[in-house]
């Protein structure tokens, strides 16, 4: 039986060698060839602790836009290879973090994309600079993130710095072309280096542009009971409050001042965690209403940015600022990939730094990249307007028309 | 200490030393960096909580003063960070003298001590987050300057031998304390702290003495945190969390040993690993499995990893046996 098998007739070798000529000829070439080999990107956020619910929406973003390029075929440049996501978990720790850092170096990854806070980008981009390992920071908006000189650490969105600056000049502009009616400000924040360094940087600034600080209130997180300081702020009378506090206080707070009819001629805030949410906007339209929020934003403007909006909301997720900016982080890194041909660090990291990219949906000038941050990153100024959130500066973004002072809530 | 025992101890150093040379991966390396960091605190905490029977939730208030006291006179006027030890080492201590002088002065015991470490720890948190030399909320970013002068090595293998130097000390420290008549006055202290006192022994002082150098001990590890990670903020430096990994460690090693410290910071670091290994991709359950096997560790092995060493390592025969 087995020397049965083992013949070959003639008849047979030429049927094989003639099907052997039509394959070279018309050919299963896709088939044949062999398939190249995907690209693994680390996609690191805290998914779990504290910061799981950012990590998670950041976690979500970047999911999507890998399997949108994977289902339009891959990155081209390197044979149609799928981008494969290594998920990893910082635990809303830095140390957890750059050991997650270290796991996905060894597992190949061409790339890593994330961590969301800056405290864990901190020790996430130095763990990766030691093996010269591209990481894209997608959020992460303390300036030293890219200030330190790591050749491997870019950062697409904004920095805290420029974003205050924006979220200042654009609340100047605002308050001008309404005929100036806030002279007057109070500032709440939380206690972490978001709210303290946002508070300092208004304190510095603010009395510059002639509005005067009336009183700056820190509060610990997390708070529940916001009644004293809502008094405070009734005793004060400022014209304007400006609260920066993560989500859960943020809601609190202006639920608490609109129970209070605490009269104000506004409430803006830059980097505020509720102002600029569907979340909140959906859960407590009275008290959302007419707040205003410099933040990251998507730019309204953009197909694509409605479709990702759709996308998202379809996958039963809020669309948040940490989608888009995760879903843009992914893209860049393709497009890189695709320009630099190769997911060698070094040809990867000089592909990113040169990078002009400028297929993504957010409301940003040329991306152009000097010590690792896009200088084209600005935020947005977003407004709580029919009960959907408008970007309204800047004003080439806008998708509606700043109403400013706020009414008076009736009742 | 047995002529077996001495010669299993140099063959784990011998091992110990060697193992940058034959682990090539940075993450093992970084994995049995903060084992060794976080055995050299759990042995801090067991001079105080093991041996003295004094428990402290709050061993974050040395962590985190030893973090802040090199990292601020690092960035403020430009210390050394190999002197910065020893700032640390004395921030630490201090700290530990100043709480214990408080606590002991008022009589306080027990779950009433562990209380008030866990507020220590709490108000030192609201200090940080408040006082501008600590950077307030926004904490302090230690510059990246490469070199060991500055104590920041190109590699993972010189954090490495830090970190053992840190632990190997722990033991020492705690071996040395086992042998000396303060050890034993500890002991009598945590056996019946009323009796030991009926017999002469200064209770104050040698409590005082106990907390002086498990928050030095402490102190150091934050030290360690601090140029290892290059950043500290209020939460990290002070928050519960340090404390609670710090006491476990101990806990679940057994206290009042020597080797029990490492031997816990060694099964709880793994069991951490495994439980990410295992169940990473779902976010949080590899959290639950972990608190699980702590849970099945601690009921199965009262007297920690060190006592089922112990009744493995008794002669056939033994009280176990009869």
């Amino acid at each position: 039986m087995l020397k049965k098998t083992s013949m070959i007739s003639r008849r047979r070798v030429l049927a094989a060698g003639a099907a052997g000529a039509a394959v070279g000829a018309f050919g299963f070439p896709a088939i044949l060839r062999a398939q190249p080999a995907a690209i693994k990107v680390g996609v690191l956020h805290p998914v779990t602790g504290a910061l799981s619910y950012s990590g998670t929406q950041s976690r979500a973003g970047a999911l999507i836009a890998i399997e949108e390029i994977n289902a339009a075929g891959g990155i081209k440049a390197l044979g149609g290879a799928k981008l494969e996501a290594v998920l990893a978990d910082a635990q809303s720790r830095p140390d957890v973090g750059a050991a997650e850092v270290e796991k996905l170096n060894e597992a190949g990854v061409a790339a890593i994309v994330g961590p969301y806070a800056s405290a864990i980008a901190l020790a996430t981009t130095q763990a990766a600079a030691r093996h010269n390992l591209p990481h894209i920071v997608d959020v992460g908006t303390v300036d030293q993130v890219v200030t330190r000189g790591l050749t491997n650490t870019f950062r697409f969105s904004p920095g805290v710095s420029k974003i205050v600056q924006s979220g200042i000049d654009g609340l100047e502009r605002i308050n001008n072309a309404a005929g100036k009616p806030v002279r007057t400000v109070m500032l709440i924040h939380e206690e972490s280096a978001f709210g303290t360094n946002t508070a300092k940087a208004l304190n510095d600034e603010l009395p510059k542009r002639g509005f005067e600080v009336l009183e700056t209130i820190k509060h610990a997180n997390p708070t529940r009971d916001f009644a004293n300081i809502v008094l405070r702020v009734q005793a004060r009378k400022p014209d304007l409050i400006v609260p920066s506090n993560y989500y859960n206080e943020y809601v609190l707070f202006t639920r608490a001042l609109r129970q209070q009819r605490v009269q104000v001629k506004g409430i803006y805030s830059i980097l505020g965690g509720g102002a600029s949410s569907y979340k909140f906007v959906k859960e407590f339209p009275d008290a959302a209403a007419y707040v205003m929020d410099c933040n990251h934003w998507f730019d309204p403007r953009k197909a694509g940015a409605l479709a990702l909006k759709d996308k998202t909301e379809k996958a039963g997720l809020f669309f948040t600022y940490e989608v888009v900016l995760n879903y843009n982080a992914i893209m860049y890194l393709a497009d890189a990939l695709e320009r630099g041909r190769s997911i060698a660090h070094d040809a990867l990291n000089a592909a990113l730094a040169s990078s002009t990219w400028d297929k993504h949906v957010l409301p940003y000038g040329p991306t152009k990249f000097v010590n690792g941050q896009n200088t084209g990153a600005q935020p947005a100024i977003t407004q709580v307007l029919d009960k959907d959130i408008k970007v309204i500066y800047p004003l080439e973004f806008a998708s509606g028309n700043a109403v400013f002072p706020m009414p008076t809530p009736r009742g | 200490m047995t002529m077996r025992q001495g010669l299993a101890g140099g063959l784990v150093l011998v091992l110990a030393l060697m193992a940058p040379l034959a682990i090539q991966s940075d993450f093992w390396l970084g994995f049995l960096i903060t084992i060794l960091l976080f055995a050299a605190m759990g042995m801090a905490w067991n001079i105080l909580g093991g041996y003295a029977g004094q428990f402290s939730f709050g061993h974050a208030a040395f962590f985190g003063t030893g973090a802040y006291a090199t990292s601020v006179l690092h960035i403020a006027l430009g210390l050394n960070p190999w002197l910065g030890l020893l700032v640390a080492a004395a921030a630490g201590g201090t700290m530990g003298l100043l709480i214990g002088y408080l606590s002991f002065r008022y009589g306080l015991r027990g779950s009433y001590f562990a209380l008030i470490t866990l507020a220590f720890a709490e108000v030192l948190r609201i200090l940080a987050n408040t006082a501008g030399f600590t950077g307030g909320g926004v904490g302090l970013y230690l510059p990246l300057n490469i070199g060991v002068a500055n104590m920041q090595f190109a590699g993972k293998a010189g954090y490495y031998y830090v970190a053992l130097g840190l632990a190997l000390a722990s033991i020492l420290i705690a071996w040395r304390l086992e042998r000396s008549r303060l050890g034993a006055w500890l002991a009598a202290i945590r056996e019946n702290e009323d009796a030991a006192r009926a017999l002469g022994v200064d209770t104050f002082a040698c409590k005082l003495a106990a907390i002086g150098i498990s928050g030095a001990m402490t102190g150091v590890g934050g030290w360690f945190y601090a140029h290892y990670y290059l950043y500290i903020d209020p939460e990290i430096a002070y928050g519960p969390g340090v404390s609670v990994e710090i006491l476990l460690v101990a806990i679940v090693g057994g206290l009042g040993t020597v080797l029990g410290p490492l031997l816990g910071s060694v099964a709880l670091h793994a069991a951490g690993e495994l439980a990410q290994r295992l169940m990473g991709d779902t976010p949080g359950l590899n959290l639950i499995f972990y608190g699980v096997l702590l849970v099945v560790m601690v009921r199965l092995m009262p007297d920690g990893l060190a006592g089922l060493v112990r009744r493995w390592m008794r002669p056939a025969g033994g009280t176990q046996r009869a």
